[in-house]
């Protein structure tokens, strides 16, 4: 057992904080833009922790730091592209800025203002596929940190999946996203300091002169020259560029951060703040994977080797606190992410397919019964499904499922005139089609990923050219 | 390779000095952000 007495207290404490602090959050919500977009009344800084809270969790930091074991400092280009794109959009306001105007919710939802209401069912089903089946590994992978951190049998791994989830859900499901709000401010300071902790402690340990040394004689020149790396190349690089323009823009969970600021220029702020963020979530949890490579050696199983590592160089009580840290990362992530996913199917998938509109107290309870539904696909998911290779090259492709289609769709919409329901239509099949490659043929990451970004924006461009005149114009909408 | 490895180390450099001081930042300013929330959404409640 690696957690002595007071590293349980401090876990447990932390434990009890967050979840009477998200049972607060019920009382504010009287209706469905409470529950899902916080009323829209995020100011620049707690958007910022609540944005930066949802997109780093243990499962980030699991994934960054296995891309760091494997491929060395080359693994840095990952987190450069993340932030640099991130800050580009917020201080262009590409896309985002128009869709925050148009006072959306759900990005399937700009679906139907722009194109057509089938369409938006289509783009619906999409997001929920691609989104829970990402959602799919987190549990295991978060529940497996957090035994081999502690020292509990792996043994136990249902037991601790089955412990988060409950966690998450009772406050996702009680108060929707001003619990989420609230939470995600304490999980972010946290998970912060949990960082910057962890990356003190592995240059300490570790040394840099080790690393430097670790990856030159494990990796070679591919360690350090990402163009030069199997697992990378330039092929990757323009994956990675495309990816994350449209996770930024069109993935749910952070769409849903864009939608509940106050305003569109407040989203453009957020943006660029939490880029600069991204750039230290992806760079730090890399370092401590080639901290484990030099202290632990290439022998170790690549997932695996940073919580083991981490185990080893943390004294009493930091222990503690920084699990506690990456606890608050896994309960910001995954709650935002079954509010964002079990809302598109309530709002995007369910919603239009009915006759008669839902009331909003009917809506809300929609949104919580799937919430418990993803929750449990999610954990029959993750102790059922075996990963095919590295975790991040997993969950770029599942999100690739509707990103691609999702992006051209978006970008056609709001810039081009001549962007149709054809077109849409075309981007979203013939986007996802391009996964296949992947998941059923073994393509490599990098020509899956820049073929599916290919065949979507052929579909949006053939699609919309063959598909006649548009109802619905750029300037009605915008 | 040590001309990468030194480029790397500035990007981490970069990066974590921007970690760690949005991340004080965001612990003061987005304290009072929170507030700022409830305070609204206890007036439209009242409403």
């Amino acid at each position: 057992m690696n957690f002595h007495a007071i590293d349980w207290i401090i876990v447990v404490l932390y434990l009890a904080g967050t979840m009477a602090a998200g049972l607060y959050g019920k009382r504010y919500v009287t209706g469905l833009g409470d529950f899902l977009v916080a009323g829209r009344k995020l100011g620049t800084f707690i958007g910022v922790a609540t944005l930066a809270a949802t997109e780093i969790g243990t499962i980030t930091f699991m994934y960054n730091a296995q891309l760091g074991f494997t491929a060395g400092f080359s693994s840095f280009i990952v987190g450069l592209i993340s932030g640099c794109v991130m800050i580009f959009i917020g201080k262009t306001g590409f896309l985002v800025k128009k869709m925050r105007a148009m006072g959306i919710m759900t990005v399937p939802e700009f679906f139907e203002q722009r194109y057509s209401r089938r369409l938006r069912l289509l783009t619906g089903i999409l997001v929920a596929i691609g989104g829970i089946l990402n959602m799919g590994v987190f549990l295991k992978v978060e529940g497996t940190f957090l035994l081999l951190i502690s020292g509990v049998s792996r043994d136990y791994l249902k037991e601790m999946m089955t412990g988060i989830l409950i966690l998450e859900v009772l406050y996702t499901v009680l108060g929707g996203m001003v619990s989420i709000v609230i939470t995600d401010f304490i999980q972010f300071v946290f998970l912060g300091i949990g960082t910057v902790l962890i990356t003190g402690f592995t240059i300490y340990r570790a040394g840099l002169d080790n690393m430097f040394h670790a990856v030159s004689t494990n990796r070679g020149l591919a360690g350090f020259d990402p163009i030069l790396n199997s697992d990378f190349g330039w092929g990757f690089i323009v994956f990675q560029v495309l990816l994350w323009l449209a996770v930024d823009t069109c993935w749910q969970t952070t769409a849903m951060r864009t939608f509940s600021t106050k305003d569109p220029e407040t989203s453009g702020k957020v943006l660029v703040w939490t880029g600069f963020i991204f750039l230290g979530r992806g760079m730090m949890p890399m370092l401590w994977g080639i901290g484990a490579l030099a202290m632990l050696g290439p022998h170790v199983d690549s997932l695996e080797a940073m919580p083991v590592m981490i185990a080893k160089i943390l004294p009493v009580g930091v222990l503690g606190l920084v699990t506690a840290g990456m606890l608050a990362a896994t309960m910001s992530v995954n709650s935002s992410y079954l509010l964002g996913w079990s809302s598109v199917i309530a709002q995007d998938v369910v919603g239009p397919a009915r006759k008669e509109p839902l009331s909003q107290t009917a809506q809300i309870r929609l949104n919580r019964v799937t919430n418990l539904f993803v929750s449990l696909f999610v954990w029959f998911w993750g102790v059922w499904y075996t990963l095919p290779g590295p975790v991040y090259f997993y969950l770029n492709m599942t999100g690739t499922i509707f990103l691609a289609g999702a992006f051209a769709a978006v970008t056609g919409g709001l810039y081009w005139k001549k962007a149709n329901t054809v077109g849409g239509y075309s981007a979203m099949l013939a986007g996802a089609a391009g996964t296949v490659g992947f998941f059923f043929m073994k393509l490599p990451v990098n020509y899956a990923g820049v073929l599916s970004f290919a065949l979507a924006a052929i579909g949006m461009i053939v699609g919309s050219l063959l598909g006649g005149s548009n109802k619905r114009a750029v300037g009605k909408i915008a | 390779m040590t001309n990468w490895y030194y480029f790397w180390l500035f990007d981490f450099a970069v990066a974590g000095t921007a970690f760690t001081v949005i991340l004080a930042i965001v612990a003061v300013r987005g304290f009072a952000d929170l507030m700022s929330m409830f305070r609204q959404l206890d007036e439209e409640q009242k409403k």
